[in-house]
């Protein structure tokens, strides 16, 4: 395995030198170095091009000085970077990569892992229910989110999805019910054409979840909560039962009462820690290292109670609390940033506008690591969804196609002939092996994520690379736009490294072949 | 319909009046109807039939496994409870539980990310109320049942670190877990070796004797029926034809489809004066003594053997003394040292491992007369492709094929057998030695400087399913090495086209179908038109036949026993089934792991065979004949035993 | 589908007169047929070639292509009078429905906006097209050598695919779209096409590698056919279903890129105009005059949904697991029916 994987390393930086060297040259005749300079009328001109000639080193040959800046580059070994000079701003590479880096590999990740999970479960109903009303309908969207351009999304989002609700938020008044009826309905029948059944129980799932609906956009509307949103004990409390009980579900069946009264009792910890950690929170200035801390606490109480209640099975109700953990942990944590929400809205620098549309912090914002966090989350909300719309189609698409190919296969006959329920056959049987092609799309998809981030950043104006790259593009400098394809290729080599592990955890057979 | 009813023995399942629909194009289409059958205690019921015949999925349909485009109707009673219409969460309680099922695909049916052992317990765990430690006991417990060897190892290894064997054992093992009232092994050995078939018949006989369980065997192999059935069903297009008593079935069949079926199957040691070998339990212990002895102070001679055996095998060591007598120069250097083979008859003194040829008397290859085919000394590559090595798949070959002479070469999977065959056609390389084909050297010879040699040789392929190119009409499939060799075209081509098809049985009407239009034996009939078309010396058949159902096997193979006496053809003909091979050729050579390990002609290796490997293969061969094969059974159990570890 | 065809192998007294109809009764459907008739079959797929078909024929006659001028009153570069306040779209339902002078709207300048979306749309479907042609030529040959000789072509092709997947396309797209855009839109296209074609090549090459494998391509060998013959007489027509279907994908995925390009200011610029191109030169106007926004936005995504639908029901058509979509509705119904029969 470490053989495979160190070959594969050595061929992709191969490769990865053979493309920079021939995209230096192409963009040495592809950059206009003089642009600026077209227009002028200076009575200097001659000498303003002598000096550009000189600072850009024109003169030598493009393959020496190709040579030159992979020397720079190879110094980053040593620790002394040298990705040269954004000419016509004079700023170093580095300092301008220091932020970008950090701010794309968040935009990425936040919107890598929502498409995942949200199109591994959609795909996988929508595969489960094959030829249906909602397969169909699924089939239909993910469609139409391949056909939609990134940019034309991005600037629907910041007219909708920002400047339309920041309006709302400051002036809630509403024309017409009508929109939400429609938006009830369609949830009711979304719900009802996922969960299935007869049809008795299909009429009860879509009125249920119609109505619920409802009474939840009710209660949001009615109760100002937009502009002064918040979870709360009961929150995290109704949220934390739920998760217990869908958690149960999932991983061991509703049968299963030990596992049950194990993540019940979880929500229970929740709920009663809420209060005190409230208190911590007010009087303990907090930062990541916390946060990390307070997670590590949450997985050991997880495990810790999952073992209490241990059973049969140990690390299967161990497996099932761990999760209903991280969700309340989650639960509490959101429901600590929301509780700045006034404090952050009311802030000059944000002027009851919270929906950020630009850059991917709030400048001169005042505040504690919670209204940090938030501002953080507001401007991170619309250029992931941008990206994650896009994304999630293929997932689904490749999901739905994979499962679909393994409920196929002799071994889910097995399965049940063995007298496995559905649900056990689905989820142990069947989507561990639906997911093992999934892993090798992982890494396609987050390179199609890194070029759609290039526009989404340009679009949300998110100081990230994809933003350097369009920017140094439009201004013909040369440097930053190599050190950006340096860098993404090393991006797109890890993703590909992590694929390859998590392939080779999924399937036993190359563990053991290789 | 009579149905012999055993009073002594309770009745597990009975059957009545089920049919099985599915819902294609907007239609129901019969797969099975009226199907009236009592399963009884301790009893196995075979379900024969063709393919298509509705044999499997009527057996599915119990278990409400059927694709969700199938529907089941009449009535199916287990101890009083109706099967057919129970809804899915009671009938979990059913499967794995009361009735449970052994699959054909091994390969395919155990879950390639899960371990063995893993996938028994989880049996055991939905149905029976047990903790894991107690399940692992028992799934160990399981496993030794099914004769895993190693069981605390296998438990944690994955399908795919298992034989195909092991894994019907797991499989086996698994459908045992929860003491079923009823077992539907549905093919449970086509997809295995031979003598790994045997294994698992034995087993499976030794389970039936100790579990009180009922057992339908669903199986288009009339030897595994002859070797396992108390009773049997004739299906044929999704009806009953005739059901009744094994034995009386077989010895006094009544429906003329139930004739036409036992004829076709091909009987092995038809072709020879007294029996073939295994049926007597004196003959197999004559060998299998030896083999004790040998086994006994064997230790210092494996060594040395084993010396031998290791790739490197110094080539002067194989041939007989034959190939030097014939003289030819590239061989005579290998005269010297050529004493191990001229064995006298009854001397057993070979090793199961032994990779040495034995070559009964008149069989030896004589290079210096004219021949078809001629492998000196050969050894054939799989060539490397990237990293992957360069496998070689069979050493040190001498085999000669006179013209006209139709010579069957039989083996198991993996032993080299269709390599041998592809590289006679110049598909895979000869890496040492020499391939002789009518006359020619074709060692090294390029793909270009081939083609002219390809006119003298053919080949017809296993599955005729992929032997035609399924965008190509089959005439044109048939004519193209016509207009490749000869440039014929037009009416002449045409003319040409439609003899063969006559040829070969078919209406001339049929050259402008596509191969998906055609059944299996239609294909086969292509196939062989096909390698008919320009006249070859040589003919080479991996498997043809053993793609196809029994009667249409017959049908295939009188066919090409009569072509062969037409076209006077020199025939390779490669395939796994010892009687196949027995009817249609007139020497047999055995091949095992890549090694020539006996030849000679078909009576003397039916009958008279040599070294263990072969002796095993034989007596693994279930006879369509049930009081014969319970005579052979003896015999094969103790040929088992013998060379289970050599 | 082979089923009892033996009742049929009875030889038939063989006259040379009914020989021809004969022939012609027996002549089955080849696999393209089928492949047709399923493809027919898929709803989406055809309504989706029906809207293509509408499109691009509006957009070609309305303006005009080359020389051959159009029949709207209107080009894409010439400005009039603005009509409404803004120039927003004059189509209303006075009247029951009137389209006005400028149904799709005028820009700050008063451009007839229906007249530069049919241009914009005329050059993005040029532009999809050269790249889909491309891609299919570059990618199937290479692909088919690839996967038939192996070896060091195939090291080879493997490596240049590797080196276009660690960048993503927009990437190269912006640096090639740098070098040769501009108002160039078949040059983009032709661009774009050499470095899209390298998925499709590898989807060939892992077909051909397969082919390889299968027994027909030995028994034409055995037959004494020459490379070039088993590699485009017998393997190129088995691998049509994988080229045709994912040229069909490289499509819909190269309209979007030509915009995005567009957009982004290194595709189609200004004198040249494609539907992103437009939504690029009006995208700050998008709270004043929207319509400039919507319509080509709109055209956008019809073209590559169409192109989308139509190769997923050319995949399921190619498919042979596929099988026709049963109706469970109908099933139902016919399984009451005979309950109610048999009781």
């Amino acid at each position: 395995m470490t053989r495979f994987i160190l070959r594969r390393l050595l061929s992709t930086a191969l490769v990865l030198l053979v493309v920079t060297f021939v995209l230096y040259l192409l963009l040495n005749v592809a950059l206009d170095f003089f642009w600026d300079l077209r227009s002028s009328t200076s009575p200097n001109i001659e000498a303003l091009y002598e000096s550009r000639r000189r600072l850009l080193d024109l003169d030598t040959p493009a393959i020496v000085r190709y040579i030159k800046w992979l020397a720079g580059v190879g110094g980053c070994v040593v620790g002394q970077c040298d990705f040269g000079i954004a000419w016509k701003s004079g700023q170093e590479v580095t300092s301008q990569l220091q932020g970008a880096i950090a701010n794309t590999v968040k935009l990425i990740t936040a919107s890598t892992i929502v498409a995942i999970v949200l199109g591994i479960a959609v795909g996988m109903v929508s595969a489960i229910r094959q030829y249906s009303g909602f397969d169909y309908f699924i089939t239909f969207v993910s469609f139409l989110l391949y056909s939609l351009p990134v940019f034309w999304v991005a600037v629907l989002l910041k007219q909708y999805g920002a400047i339309e609700i920041n309006n709302f938020i400051n002036d809630p008044t509403m024309s017409s019910w009508m929109p939400i009826i429609l938006v009830c309905i369609g949830l009711g029948l979304f719900w009802m054409g996922a969960l299935g059944g007869s049809r008795k129980r299909r009429l009860i799932t879509f009125l249920a979840a119609t109505i619920i609906t409802f009474a939840t956009i009710y209660y949001i509307l009615a109760s100002g909560w937009l502009q002064q949103p918040s979870i709360g004990i009961v929150g995290v409390v109704i949220i934390g039962l739920g998760s217990a009980v869908v958690m149960t579900f999932l991983s061991t069946g509703l049968k299963n009462k030990r596992v049950l009264y194990a993540t019940l009792t979880m929500a229970a910890i929740g709920a009663l820690l809420y209060m005190p950690l409230q208190y911590l929170f007010y009087y303990q200035e907090m930062n990541w290292l916390w946060m990390i801390g307070l997670l590590i606490v949450t997985v050991a109480v997880a495990i810790g109670v999952g073992l209490a209640f241990r059973g049969p099975d140990p690390w299967d109700t161990v497996r099932t609390t761990f999760f209903t953990g991280l969700t309340i942990a989650v639960l509490i944590f959101s429901d600590r940033v929301l509780q700045g929400w006034g404090e952050y809205s009311d802030q000059p620098a944000i002027n009851n506008r919270p929906i950020a549309t630009i850059g991917a912090s709030t400048p001169n914002l005042e505040g504690d690591f919670w209204i940090a966090n938030l501002d953080t989350f507001t401007h991170l909300l619309l250029p992931s969804i941008a990206l994650i719309l896009i994304s999630f189609a293929s997932y689904t698409r490749y999901t739905r196609g994979s499962m679909l190919e393994v409920m196929g296969q002799d071994y889910i006959r097995t399965a049940r002939a063995k007298g496995l329920n559905e649900r056990t056959v689905v989820m142990r049987h069947a989507l561990r092996n639906a997911l093992l092609p999934l892993a090798s799309i992982i890494p396609v998809d987050i390179i199609t994520m890194i070029g759609g981030a290039v526009i989404t950043e340009t679009i949300f104006g998110w100081n990230g690379m994809g933003k350097l790259f369009i920017d140094s593009m439009r201004q013909s400098e040369l440097d930053p736009i190599m050190a950006y394809i340096l860098i993404t290729g090393l991006l797109a080599i890890i993703a590909n490294l992590v694929a390859d592990f998590l392939y080779a955890v999924l399937d036993p057979r190359i563990r053991v072949n290789a | 319909m009579t149905e012999q009813t055993n009073t002594a023995k309770s009745p597990v399942l009975e059957v009545t009046d089920l049919g099985v629909n599915f819902w294609v194009n907007d239609e129901w289409w019969m797969a099975a109807e009226e199907l009236n059958y009592t399963v009884n205690a301790g009893e196995v019921l075979a379900i024969v039939g063709e393919s298509g015949s509705g044999k499997s999925q009527s057996s599915m349909s119990l278990l409400g496994l059927l694709p969700s485009n199938g529907r089941a109707t009449g009535s199916a009673k287990m101890g009083g409870t109706e099967l057919i219409g129970m809804p899915p969460e009671k009938m979990q309680q059913i499967r794995g539980n009361e009735i449970s099922v052994i699959f054909q695909e091994p390969m395919t049916a155990l879950n390639p990310v899960y371990t063995a052992g893993f996938q028994i317990v989880e049996t055991l765990r939905v149905h029976l109320d047990v903790g894991p430690t107690e399940a692992k006991e028992r799934a160990l417990e399981l496993m030794r049942l099914v004769e895993i060897p190693d069981p605390e190892e296998r438990f944690h290894s994955f399908p795919h670190q298992l034989s195909g064997g092991q894994r019907q054992r797991i499989m086996i093992a698994q459908a045992l877990a929860c003491q079923p009232k009823l077992l539907i092994a549905d093919e449970p050995t086509t997809a295995l070796d031979v003598t790994v078939q045997a294994e698992i018949l034995k087993l499976m006989r030794e389970l039936k004797s100790k579990l009180d369980a009922g057992i339908i065997l669903i199986t288009h192999d009339m030897g595994v029926v002859a070797d396992m059935a108390d009773r049997m069903i004739v299906m044929k297009a999704g009806r009953v034809v005739e059901s009744g008593n094994a034995e009386e079935i077989f010895y006094n069949p009544q429906h003329p489809y139930t004739k036409q079926l036992l004829e076709a199957v091909p009987h092995l040691g038809t072709g020879i004066e007294g029996e073939a070998f295994g049926a007597d339990l004196a003959d197999v212990e004559d060998s299998a003594v030896v083999h004790e002895l040998e086994a006994a102070h064997g230790t210092a001679d494996d060594i040395t053997t084993g010396g031998n055996n290791d790739g490197a095998h110094p080539p002067k060591v194989t041939p007989s003394p034959f190939v030097t007598e014939g003289g030819s120069d590239r061989v005579s250097g290998l005269a010297e040292a050529a004493e191990a083979a001229s064995a006298p008859k009854h001397d057993h003194d070979i090793e199961m491992d032994s990779t040495e040829t034995y070559y009964h008397p008149g069989s030896q290859a004589d290079f210096s007369k004219a021949s078809a085919l001629q492998l000196r000394d050969a050894a054939i590559e799989y060539p490397a492709i990237g990293r992957k090595k360069a496998f070689r798949a069979a050493h040190h070959i001498n085999l000669m094929i006179a013209p006209g002479e139709v010579v069957g070469l039989v083996g198991e999977s993996g032993s080299g057998k269709t390599t041998i065959g592809r590289a006679a056609l110049g598909l895979l390389p000869t890496v040492e030695g020499d391939m002789v084909v009518n006359g020619k050297s074709i060692k090294g010879l390029s793909n270009k400087q081939l083609r002219p040699l390809r006119r003298e040789v053919g080949i017809v392929f296993q599955d005729p399913g992929s032997s035609l190119n399924p965008r190509l009409p089959v005439g044109e499939s048939i004519g193209e090495p016509l207009f490749l060799h000869e440039g014929m075209k037009g009416p002449a081509l045409s003319k040409s086209v439609e003899e063969l098809l006559t040829a070969v049985e078919l209406p001339t009407s049929m050259r402008n179908r596509y191969p998906h239009e055609l059944s299996g034996g239609q294909r086969q009939r292509i196939g062989i038109a096909r390698a008919l078309t320009l006249r070859p010396k040589l003919l080479i058949a991996d498997e043809p036949t053993s793609a196809l159902d029994v009667s249409v096997q017959a049908k295939v193979l009188d066919l090409f026993e009569g072509l062969q006496q037409e076209y006077g053809f020199a025939c390779l003909f490669i395939s796994h089934d010892l009687a196949v091979v027995e009817r249609i050729a007139s020497r047999i050579a055995v091949m095992r792991h890549g090694y020539l390990v006996e030849i000679g002609k078909s009576s003397q290796v039916v009958a008279n065979p040599v070294h263990p490997y072969t002796q095993r293969l034989l007596s693994a061969v279930p006879v369509p004949d049930p009081r014969e094969q319970r005579k052979r059974r003896e015999a094969r159990d103790a040929v088992l035993e013998a060379t289970a570890n050599a | 589908m082979s089923t009892n065809n033996d009742k049929q192998t009875a030889l038939a007294p063989d006259d040379v007169g009914d020989n021809a109809i004969e022939a012609k009764e027996t002549e089955g459907l080849s696999q393209s047929k089928i492949v047709f008739r399923k493809f027919l079959r898929h709803k989406g797929a055809m309504i989706s070639i029906g809207v293509f078909a509408f499109v691009a024929l509006f957009a070609f006659s309305a303006v005009g292509f080359g020389p051959i001028p159009g029949w709207w009153i209107y080009n894409h570069t010439s400005s009039g009078q603005i009509v409404n306040a803004g120039g927003a779209p004059t189509w209303s339902f006075s009247n029951f429905f009137s389209l006005g002078d400028h149904p799709f709207g005028q820009d700050d300048i008063g451009r007839d906006n229906f007249a530069r979306v049919m241009k914009g749309t005329q050059i993005s479907i040029i532009v999809m097209i050269i790249i889909g042609l491309v891609c299919l030529v570059i990618g199937t040959i290479v692909g088919a050598l690839a996967g038939y000789y192996r070896g060091w072509i195939d090291s080879v092709l493997m490596r240049v695919t590797d080196g276009f997947i660690i960048l993503p396309v927009i990437v190269i797209g912006s640096i090639l779209g740098k070098l040769v855009g501009g108002a160039n839109g078949p040059l983009l296209g032709l661009a774009l096409g050499a470095i899209l074609w390298t998925g499709l090549a590898r989807l060939v090459r892992g077909d051909f590698m397969s082919l390889r494998e299968r027994e027909f391509v030995d028994s034409a060998r055995v037959a004494g056919a020459s490379d070039f013959r088993i590699m485009f007489k017998h393997m190129l027509p088995n691998a049509m279903g994988v080229i045709i279907v994912n040229t069909t994908l490289v499509m819909s995925q190269a309209i979007v890129l030509e915009a995005s390009l567009s957009y982004l200011g290194f595709g189609i610029s200004p004198p040249g105009i494609s539907l992103g191109q437009l939504i690029s030169e009006y995208q700050t106007s998008f709270a004043t005059r929207p319509w400039l926004f919507w319509w080509p936005g709109l055209f956008i995504i019809v073209i590559a949904l169409c192109v989308n639908f139509i190769g997923d029901g050319l995949r399921d058509a190619f498919d042979p697991r596929m099988k026709t979509i049963p109706s469970w509705r109908k099933m139902k119904k016919a399984e009451r029916m005979t309950q109610k029969g048999t009781k």
